[in-house]
């Protein structure tokens, strides 16, 4: 058999000597093709392998509490737990025992199962949330059945919450999901989707130091982005690659608002009596916001996170615009809270002797024009046309001082700009001149203006906050302060990061004997018989000082009986005024009978507080 | 007679060698995520040794007698696969018999393997062989290529052409006929492109011309493979403790991709070494066929070493991404029965050539 085969076999044998060369030829390109990958591009490859398993996730931080004047929580956190599952891990079964323990309703559950039904590939092994913010009992069921529940976890994130509700809602503000625009806009500021974002009031004014900071952790995952315990990686040796790798979140610092809450209860239960309305409290000699309250208000716990549709369209569509701060986003005619301003521009300019009396005969004619007043008051000085609100002496006061005083003492006394507070879209009112007439009416400028602005009912407007701060300007004798609602930031420790002092803006061109003057002449409004606030008394013997105003407006609606707006500002007390309060009630009627009620009960609240009643006290008799 | 002095003891070392570095490195591909393959691989690496042994024990030359038979029952049982083979990943490879499966085509590729040397043992040619010789050879590996392909089973039927190829280009050749043969292979190529190949399998191939066409697909697959290989670096990241294979980030740990798992832990040092113990399997093979008394026995050593290479060489290239992925395993270190059993039968033979060759 073998010598058959003789001629073939030598050949053969030649040709596996080939076959061997070439079969370690083919292991030496090998061979040479794992001393690339392992030697030359070993180490890419191992950043590589570690880049597949890292990764990072967030820490979240907490935010910043916001805290009234006496230290009381208005906004905090609490922890809010959600549901998630991972689809992959998670049963038909399970769904029905988790809609069973929590007695969900069965079209939430139906909703649910397509939910997850729909995740497909790689999103399977990604958890999804099924519920968010579950109450207390459902955690403790979910906690107690946790076992039975495959591919069921619990994750937790701050909730914001605003304790005192309603109360100071405009000021506090709320947060909401940061837009996608925003997002673009904001991303070096760390911003990420999802992220909650303050969009009112001092969540936003003070949002950079309320935030605080996200921290992160590197953690590993396997192929399925599964998280693995630590004790796993040091199996692995891998526990070097996390060292480093966290991040500690620095929680948000908190905020002291100027605000007494007490205070702003008290304000906002006033001004309940009405529709709508606005009060400011303002210290005079700090120009710190001790209360701010506009009417109607909203719960921002409702919006904080997850308004729902029908709760925000009910709010948008409230034809009374809760949203809306009416201490400073809206500004008013003032009516005759103006004739202290118009009797500052003649006193300044010695236009008038305090005691020179002008006849008031319930009219006042120029031009072919009656401008009229409320009853005909006859000769009063400017003391009794303050007190008694006489049109027709300020009319005449009105032709001695001209619109142009009345526009530069407007402006003095910080009118016709916003007051600095930047909050909620502050508007600054409006000043008018005699160039503004020229330009915006038919026949220009004429002097029956300067009455109807003389006594606020011209087209000058101010805000409440405006009200409120220019007659704190005046009792304090000319120091003109950039209102402050921020009293000072600290740290989550307590160190104090920010002191907020009392910032003057400037101290007006007015004699401050002149502004003390018109003080002490504002407590005849309350004080005088024939004042048009007389009656009108605060508790335990406080003297208040006011001056009301009644601005005549368009109806709201035809057929309305009343449609003035009332105002009252009150100082008090009135021999060295603390606090200045401005009221406005919108289409309330009148001023004396409507608004000096609601600042009567702020200023009550007011010298009800422990510590004023402590201050005060050295002065009692 | 046996000569027991003359046991060859390397080929049994390295044979040794080769399964246990299998089944510690399937230990590792395995561990965390399905434990009971390892026991499973354990009783086939048994089955497989007593295999071996017998192989050893048996005179080869019975097998002459034997090959066309042994080629037949082979074939037909590839025609059962297609009738009523069981279906997995949209291919149908395996007979079920009391609960055990097995994949026919794996010992194909031995019956393959011993008809074709029965052929050109009985036709000797001392001239030359010229095209018309060779067409019976050509059909005897057509066949169950054709039969594999239906199932379809790319990586096998590639293994089968070229342990075709391998043992007619070790013998005596007419010009004409090599000629002839390249042209065959040059005219084959476009048609099985078009024709026989899934498009599944047109994508893997295309992807790994353009790796960047598919990043989620089977190109990824390659590309965990390489990270795996080259985070081994010089030394490893040692036995178990490759994160590629212990996250699971490395796709098909046991089947296609176990040298990805070997290179990751045990480094270029490891996967040199293991390298090296294919390489020196293989040559000794070649060594054996060459000391063959007859030619049977040599195209049969000829035979087996073309498998050893032919699976080692293109599983490797293929993990180190130098060849497109096709699925062909890695012997003894991939997870699989009929394959182990293939695998350690085949060195079985070699073993019996060895245990033979200086009988007088």
């Amino acid at each position: 058999v073998v010598g058959a085969s003789r001629g073939e076999t030598p050949e053969i044998r030649r040709r596996f000597r080939v076959m061997a060369f070439l079969a370690s030829a083919g292991f030496a390109l090998l061979l040479g093709r794992l001393w690339q990958l392992q030697i030359l591009q070993g180490t890419q490859h191992l950043a590589r392998a570690h880049d597949n398993l890292l990764t990072e996730i967030p820490i979240s931080s907490v935010r910043g509490q916001i805290l009234d004047a006496r230290g009381r929580l208005v906004a905090d956190n609490r922890p809010s737990y959600d549901v998630y599952v991972t689809p992959r891990f998670f049963s038909d079964e399970t769904l029905e025992r988790l809609g069973r323990i929590l007695a969900l309703p069965h079209e939430q559950l139906e909703q649910m199962r397509r939910r997850i039904d729909g995740t497909e590939g790689l999103a399977r092994y990604r958890p999804k949330r099924l519920l968010r913010d579950i109450d207390r009992d459902q955690l403790a069921r979910i906690e107690t059945a946790r076992l039975e529940l495959a591919g069921v976890r619990l994750e937790w994130t701050p909730q914001r919450v605003y304790p005192m509700k309603s109360v100071g809602a405009h000021l506090v503000g709320y947060l909401n999901e940061i837009g996608p625009g925003e997002l673009q806009a904001r991303r070096d500021e760390g911003y990420a989707p999802g992220d909650l974002i303050g969009r009112a009031g001092v969540e936003w004014l003070f949002e950079a130091s309320l935030r605080g900071h996200d921290g992160r952790e590197r953690i590993v995952t396997d192929a399925r982005g599964v998280r693995r315990a630590t004790e796993e990686l040091r199996e692995l040796g891998l526990t070097h690659l996390l060292a480093g790798g966290r991040e500690e979140a620095r929680a948000g610092h908190n905020v002291t608002l100027t605000i007494d809450f007490d205070l702003q209860r008290a304000a906002e239960r006033a001004i309940g009596r009405y529709r709508t309305g606005a009060a400011v409290a303002i210290e005079t000699d700090t120009g710190r916001i001790l209360a701010m309250a506009s009417r109607p208000g909203f719960d921002p716990n409702l919006f904080t996170g997850h308004v729902s549709p029908e709760q925000q369209a009910q709010l948008e569509q409230d034809p009374r615009r809760p949203l809306i701060d009416r201490t400073v986003r809206e500004d008013y005619f003032p009516g005759s809270i103006f004739k202290a301003l118009t009797a500052l521009a003649a006193l300044r300019d010695h236009l008038i002797d305090v005691d020179e009396k002008l006849e008031c005969k319930g009219r006042h004619e120029l031009g072919g024009h009656t401008f009229r007043c409320a009853h005909a008051h006859g000769w009063v000085n400017l003391e009794q046309a303050l007190a008694r609100s006489c049109n027709v002496y300020f009319y005449q006061l009105a032709e001695r001082v001209g619109m142009d005083r009345l526009a530069d003492i407007s402006r003095e006394f910080g009118l016709g700009a916003p007051t600095g507070l930047g909050l909620n879209g502050e508007v600054g009112g409006f000043v008018t001149t005699k160039d503004w007439y020229h330009q915006n009416w038919k026949g220009g400028f004429r002097l029956g203006f300067t009455l109807n602005a003389a006594i606020g009912q011209g087209n000058t407007k101010m805000t409440v906050l405006q009200a409120a701060l220019l007659y704190a300007t005046i009792a304090n004798g000319g120091r003109l302060f950039v209102p402050q609602i921020v009293r000072r930031v600290q740290a989550a420790d307590g160190r104090v990061l920010q002191e907020f002092t009392p910032q003057l803006r400037r101290t007006v061109g007015v004699a401050p004997e002149h502004m003390a003057w018109i003080t002490r002449a504002l407590a005849g409004v309350v004080e005088d018989p024939r004042g048009t606030a007389y009656g009108v008394k605060a508790a335990d013997g406080i003297r208040v000082a006011g001056k009301t105003g009644t601005a005549q407006v368009r109806p709201p609606k035809r057929g309305a009986e009343d449609a003035s707006h009332a105002w009252f500002v009150a100082l008090a007390p009135a021999e060295a005024p603390r606090i200045s309060v401005a009221v406005l009630i919108e289409h309330g009627g009148q001023g004396s009978k409507v608004a000096a009620p609601v600042a009567i009960d702020i200023v009550n609240a007011y010298f009800r507080s422990p510590e004023v009643r402590m201050a005060a006290a050295p002065e009692a008799p | 007679v046996i000569h027991t002095r003359r046991f060859d003891w390397t080929l049994a070392v390295a044979v040794v060698a080769i399964a246990v570095l299998g089944m510690l490195n399937l230990y590792s591909a395995t561990w965390t995520s399905r434990p009971q393959l390892y026991s499973q691989q354990l009783s086939w690496m048994a089955i497989g040794l007593v295999g071996f042994a017998a192989a050893a024990a048996l005179d080869y030359r019975h097998l002459e007698r034997l090959a066309y038979p042994l080629y037949a029952l082979g074939v037909a049982s590839l025609v059962l696969v297609l009738i009523v083979g069981r279906t997995a990943n949209g291919s149908r490879r395996w007979l079920e018999a009391g609960g055990q499966s097995v994949q026919p085509s794996e010992f194909m590729k031995l019956f393959l393997i011993l008809a074709l040397a029965r052929f050109l043992h009985s036709w000797p040619v001392a001239e030359g062989r010229a095209l018309r010789h060779l067409l019976i050879p050509f059909a005897m590996v057509a066949l169950p290529v054709a039969l594999v392909l239906r199932q379809p089973d790319l990586g096998t039927s590639l293994i089968l052409v070229l342990i075709f190829a391998t043992i007619v280009l070790l013998t005596r050749l007419r010009p004409g006929a090599v000629l002839s043969l390249a042209l065959v292979a040059g005219l084959a190529a476009p048609l099985t492109w078009t024709h026989l190949l899934k498009d599944y399998q047109r994508q893997r191939i295309m992807t790994f011309v353009q790796p960047a066409s598919d990043p989620a697909g089977s190109g990824w697959h390659a590309r965990q493979a390489l990270t795996a290989v080259g985070a081994g670096q010089l030394g490893g990241r040692g036995f178990l403790h490759g994160t590629q294979t212990q996250l699971h980030f490395l796709p098909e740990r046991w089947t296609d991709f176990p040298f990805a798992v070997w290179a990751e832990e045990w480094g270029f040092v490891g996967s040199a070494a293991l390298l090296g113990l294919y390489l020196f399997l293989i040559l000794w093979a070649v060594r054996l066929a060459s000391e063959a008394r007859e030619r049977f026995g040599a195209i049969l050593c000829a035979g087996v070493a073309a498998l050893l290479f032919w699976h080692a060489f293109i599983n490797i290239g293929m993990v180190t991404g130098v060849l497109p992925v096709v699925g062909v395993t890695l012997p003894l270190l991939s997870y699989g029965g009929s394959s182990v059993l293939t695998v350690l039968v085949g060195l079985g033979l070699l073993m019996s050539v060895s245990l033979r060759r200086y009988q007088v």
